[in-house]
């Protein structure tokens, strides 16, 4: 009865209960904008967003997987793998210094590395679902592999002398836009309309809400999670494309502790570590917290080391009026 | 008179959101004696044996135990003033010895040096009470070494190693065979008699009552109905104490005209769950589904289901044998499962009413590969008010819902997967008495449509009124079938008790 | 006590071909030296290895055995346990944390083995407990490249920022200590920021388009190694400020950093990771023969600029 009152009489609880994330990010915005002028201007905003697509693009998966009750811990190795891998074939020409070194055009390239992501997901995926093994172990297990292969396969050193066909990923603009913040968006809408409009997206809303009731619906519960990890893996490779091309190189140590950055992305943006609950939108406004944190911080110039303390200090801030909101909601 | 009983419980009433469970109980035990239990499921045993252990507090009456009020907050209360309970699950720690699992919770630390456990000493005061119970199980050996009849007897063991005065055994003989049940009832008439501990004994099975119990007491409804030493009842006045009740508050199904055999199915085993079951199930026919929990029942139907598939057995569908290795494939063989247990197995929380009802059947939404939100609407606002789905708005989270609602969400759910065959397992269970009477016109009303309906449920009035026929289960089979004409509750209960009929 | 026995004559089977080789040659009359490595992974660590192998390879005498700490001290002290086991004459040891050298130095004393160290210096009160030391004082890095870049902003002077790597690092921390030393020579230059970039490309860049974008309108960005100023660079160039509008500085001198010098990296301080590499390795093989070694040998930094780059291709 009590509820369905509730219901009737939107009151601020409610509202803050579903946009709270929503509220604290604007106000970050707004003592932002007031501490630095710049913070507003357009060519900042493009430049947040932009530096938040990698971790943007990475955390949409981390999202599904985070849905089904799972995690994903090998994405930050994965990037690591992939941007080597990607760079040595988008060289401008053959590195005999390298253990692998080919040319070829600029879109197989890019679709053999996402072929990669798709298989290193799928490989989770499997692990996870027919192994039976938790997804934490397996994807830890995901995680060193990766790291260890991307060192072995460039002998531990970075991959440069890219094409700027390549780069130009990275780099380059349309409509005035950067790039990379056209594949976040592109991205965000694939994976929201995956999410919340398909099939696929309910069966993974429904595997984390309740796995047992989700069989009885007839769902493939096995098949449904290799899908949701081999999607994770595309956007890893997405974004381990991004990053090869913006910074001109592969390089094995790229992408440390990315995965905790994207599940911090992730729970900020409501996502419930206990599954079943979660959106793209707020995946997204949970990335620009951090991003707009680091940003803002740079900005105003703040020491190094209160930068990480306060990061820290704000990201289990925002999570934990989250959970406040949960309790009574 | 005070030191005839051990306990005494006077007007004991306990109520939970919606639901009288307790209505001024009284239960009165002598020392020493040994105390049937009776009811039926949900008759209000356990919450009575809960409110005992401290795990409930009674919301009005009194408790007297050894001549002194008993106030107990939690089972460990209870246990330091001598009560102690050994549910009908034990659930013993595999990895620890026999003697560990004894002092579980008490264990002996050594006096001197760094307080470490005495192993030692607890595996000789282990011995000590085997030996005093007569029972033959070494205390050092790993508790996931002993077989579960040996297991159940090391929790009696346990229960009594607390010096308690009163022992209460939930079903104790449940996984015990014949001659482990001679060995059961040898050591509680050795606690009766030479320790002087009283016990409350919870079974189904009237044989065992009558052979170990002193006397019976018999609840119903949350009522206490009557107590009387074992020597004046016989079987034919147990059962009708613990059902005679008035059928006229039910609402009967109406006729509804019965075709041809839609489901057949033929000596269907899965071991240690059920075996050789084999029945029929025509168009536009309720079947009822009798038994006591435990039975295998749930299980029979989730193996139909293809849930847990069963290891032989056949099923046939409009005379065709049909291979149903998982939930996908009945669908599509037209069965539809409302499960017994709304939380593990139904809902999802988290989601909308829509969301929840779709589940099943999402390929009926699809729009060039993405869901169609104009026909999800529609359909589930029709299912809303075909069956008056009480919510504001389809988007609503389900864990929002009444129990009752959420049930008629998940029959939404089912039949917009346009069954020929609905399973429905406990479909009344724990929802309010409204909601009930509506789902029952629904049962009633879609057997007219010509569905056909298996219905599995441990309410004796809702089986009578609602069944065409109805299939009793005991320990695994099927007990016997007999038809609306012939079903009484004493013959129901025969069945499921594994008595013979007497008629 | 036939077991006693059996076991006592097993021991000594195992033990006499140490003690008669014990002197520092193998039973193939090699020289075995230990090279307990911090990192494979580590990309200027790489160059220092490939400085081992090279010593090795030119080498028929000797026989390095080389282990890969990963970052981790805990690993680094039980690779260094089971080098010791398997009897290496002398040991090169690049440390993981120098302060963890401690038991490190126990056991090989116990062992009676030479010890050299490379490339990271212990901490003072520890100089006595090695033999060689083979590397680069880590803040004259961080002098030579400040002062190269005071030199350059001359004589207006202006604002610097400086991307470290990640924080409590010996080489960032003492590195950033030599920038701030000089620095603090000119009235004309003020350190308006700094951040942490944890030697990485990727979060470089981002520092330095954070601080484009703040209008602080710095001078110079003087980066602890040089991923994290191609970062800088590529910030810069992304915001299309000219080559000349600011200062870019690195460390290490890498193949990566030296394409870039000149077309938006102005001046990297070389390292010579290989020498200390060949360094480090020779001075383990004199020692072992029982050669006597000069305690320090300091491999100097040298400043590299387009000018001069062309020696170290």
């Amino acid at each position: 009865m009590s509820q369905q009152k509730i219901l009737s009489r939107p009151s601020v609880g409610a509202f803050m209960s579903k946009y709270g994330i929503v509220v604290i990010f604007v106000g970050l915005c707004i003592i932002l904008s007031i501490m630095s002028p710049v913070f507003l201007s357009m060519r900042n905003i493009t430049n947040v967003i932009r530096q938040v697509s990698i971790i943007g693009i990475v955390s949409m998966g981390v999202t599904f997987a985070i849905i089904t009750t799972g995690i994903d811990l090998s994405s930050g190795s994965m990037i690591a793998l992939i941007s080597v891998v990607v760079a040595t074939l988008s060289q401008n020409a053959m590195n005999p210094d390298q253990p692998v070194s080919i040319v070829m055009p600029i879109a197989i390239a890019v679709a053999i590395s996402l072929l990669l992501g798709i298989i290193l997901g799928a490989v989770n995926g499997t692990l996870t679902a027919f192994g039976k093994i938790p997804p934490f172990i397996a994807t830890l297990g995901m995680m060193t592999v990766a790291r260890g292969a991307a060192a072995l396969y460039t002998r531990g050193r970075p991959v440069g002398d890219l094409k700027e066909t390549f780069t130009f990923i990275g780099t380059g603009s349309i409509f005035g836009i950067p790039l990379p913040i056209w594949i976040y968006l592109a991205m965000g809408i694939l994976a929201h309309i995956l999410l919340s409009k398909t099939k696929f997206g309910r069966h993974v809303f429904a595997i984390g809400g309740n796995e047992q009731a989700a069989r009885i619906c007839g769902i493939n519960v096995e098949k449904t999670l290799v899908k949701v990890y081999a999607f994770a893996g595309f956007l890893t490779a997405v974004s381990a494309i991004l990053l090869t091309a913006r910074t001109s190189a592969g390089n094995p140590t790229y992408g440390l502790s990315y995965e905790l950055d994207a599940i911090a992305s992730t729970v900020i943006g409501g996502t419930s570590l206990s599954g079943g609950v979660g959106s793209i939108p707020f995946c997204v406004i949970g990335a620009l917290i951090i991003g707009v944190l680091n940003n803002g911080m740079d900005l105003m110039g703040v020491n190094a080391y209160w930068q990480q303390i306060a990061k820290g200090v704000i990201i289990v801030a925002a999570v934990l009026i989250d959970a406040r909101k949960q309790k009574r909601g | 008179m005070n030191t005839e009983y051990v306990l005494e419980m006077k007007g004991v009433s306990k109520s939970f959101p919606g639901v009288k469970a307790l209505k001024g109980v009284d239960l009165a035990i002598k020392k020493g004696t040994v105390h049937a239990l009776m009811g039926e499921n949900g008759a209000g045993k356990s919450t009575l044996m809960k409110v005992l252990y401290g795990i409930h507090q009674p919301d009005e009456g009194e408790i007297i135990f050894k001549g002194e009020p008993y106030e107990v907050k939690s089972p460990i209360d209870a246990l330091t003033i001598g009560v102690s309970m050994i549910p009908q699950e034990i659930s013993p720690v595999p990895n620890l010895t026999v003697a560990s699992n004894v002092f579980l919770g008490k264990e002996i630390i050594s006096k001197r040096g760094l307080k470490l456990l005495n192993q030692k000493k607890m595996v000789i005061e282990t011995q000590k009470l085997f030996d005093e119970l007569g029972i033959d199980i070494d205390p050092s050996v790993m508790m996931s070494k002993i077989s579960i009849a040996n297991a159940q007897l090391v929790a009696i063991a346990t229960a009594v190693s607390y010096n308690a005065d009163l022992v209460v055994m939930d079903e104790p003989t449940s996984a015990l065979t014949d001659k482990e049940i001679d060995k059961l009832y040898k050591i509680i008439r050795d606690l009766k008699e030479k320790k002087n501990i009283a016990v409350i004994y919870i079974s189904h099975k009237l044989d065992e009552i009558f052979s170990i119990c002193d006397e019976v007491s018999v609840i119903r409804d949350g009522e206490f109905i009557g107590s009387d030493s074992i020597e004046n009842f016989d079987k034919e006045r147990l059962i009708n104490m613990m059902v005679g009740r008035t059928m006229d508050e039910f609402f009967h199904k109406e006729e509804a005209e019965i075709g041809d055999v839609v489901l057949d199915v033929k000596n269907l085993t899965l071991s240690k769950k059920f075996e050789d079951v084999s029945f029929t199930l025509r168009q536009g026919e309720v079947l009822g589904v009798a038994g006591l929990m435990g039975a295998g029942r749930t299980e029979v139907m989730e193996a139909i289901f293809g849930y847990r598939p069963a290891e032989s057995g056949e099923i046939f569908i409009d005379g065709i044998k049909a291979e149903i290795s998982e939930p996908s494939d009945a669908i599509r063989h037209g069965i539809a499962f409302v499960t017994e247990d709304r939380k593990q197995t139904g809902i999802f929380p988290d989601l909308s009413i829509k969301d929840n009802i779709i589940m099943p059947d999402i390929d009926a939404y699809l729009k060039n590969g993405l869901l169609n939100g104009k026909k999800i609407k529609e359909n589930c606002q029709e299912q809303r008010e075909a069956i008056a789905i009480k919510t504001p708005t389809l988007e609503q989270l389900i864990k929002n819902l009444s129990g009752g609602n959420q049930q008629k969400v998940l029959i939404s759910r089912w039949l917009l997967t346009t069954p020929e065959v609905l399973i429905l397992d406990e479909p009344t269970r724990g929802i309010d008495v409204g909601a009930k009477s509506e789902i029952h016109r629904l049962i009633g009303e879609l057997a007219k449509m010509g569905k056909s309906i298996i219905m599995v449920s441990s309410e004796m009035p809702e089986i009578l009124s609602m069944s065409d026929r109805v299939m009793v289960m005991f320990e695994g089979k099927c007990s016997g079938i007999i038809s609306r004409e012939e079903a009484t509750q004493e013959k129901i209960l025969q069945l499921a008790t594994g008595e013979k009929l007497s008629l | 006590m036939k077991k006693t026995v059996l076991v006592l004559v097993a021991m000594c089977m195992l033990i006499l071909p140490t003690a008669i080789f014990a002197n520092g040659q193998q039973e193939d009359g090699k020289i075995l030296i230990g090279a307990a490595m911090s990192s494979f992974s580590d990309k200027g660590q790489t160059y220092l290895q490939d400085g081992v192998r090279e010593f090795d390879a030119e080498n028929d005498d000797v026989e390095v055995l080389m282990t890969d700490a990963k970052d981790d001290a805990a690993v680094q002290l039980n690779q260094i346990e089971t080098l010791l086991v398997k009897g290496v004459d002398a040991i090169f040891i690049v440390p993981v944390d120098i302060s963890a050298l401690k038991p490190v130095f126990k056991k090989c004393k116990e062992d009676g083995v030479k010890v050299v160290i490379g490339n990271r210096m212990p901490a003072e009160e520890l100089w006595g407990e090695f033999d060689v030391y083979t590397g680069s004082e880590s803040i004259q890095a961080g002098i030579l490249q400040a002062e190269w870049v005071a030199e350059a902003m001359q004589p207006e002077g202006g604002k610097v920022g400086i991307i470290m790597g990640p924080l409590g690092h010996e080489a960032a921390r003492m590195r950033t200590e030599g920038n701030k030393q000089i620095f603090a020579k000119y009235d004309n230059i003020e350190i308006v920021m700094d951040a942490e970039g944890k030697w990485d490309r990727a979060k470089g860049m981002q520092i330095a388009e954070n601080w484009i974008q703040s209008g602080a309108n710095l001078d110079a960005v003087l980066c602890n190694n040089d991923e994290m100023a191609i970062g800088a660079l590529l910030a810069a160039e992304g915001a299309n400020l000219a080559d000349d509008a600011i200062i870019i500085a690195g460390v290490d001198a890498t193949p990566d950093a030296l394409e870039y010098l000149g077309a938006g990296l102005d001046v990297t301080v070389f390292q010579n990771m290989n020498a200390q590499g060949y360094n480090g390795a020779i001075a383990a093989y004199k020692l072992a023969k029982g050669e006597s070694v000069e305690k320090w040998d300091w491999i100097p930094f040298e400043t590299v600029t387009p000018e001069n780059m062309s020696e170290y291709k």
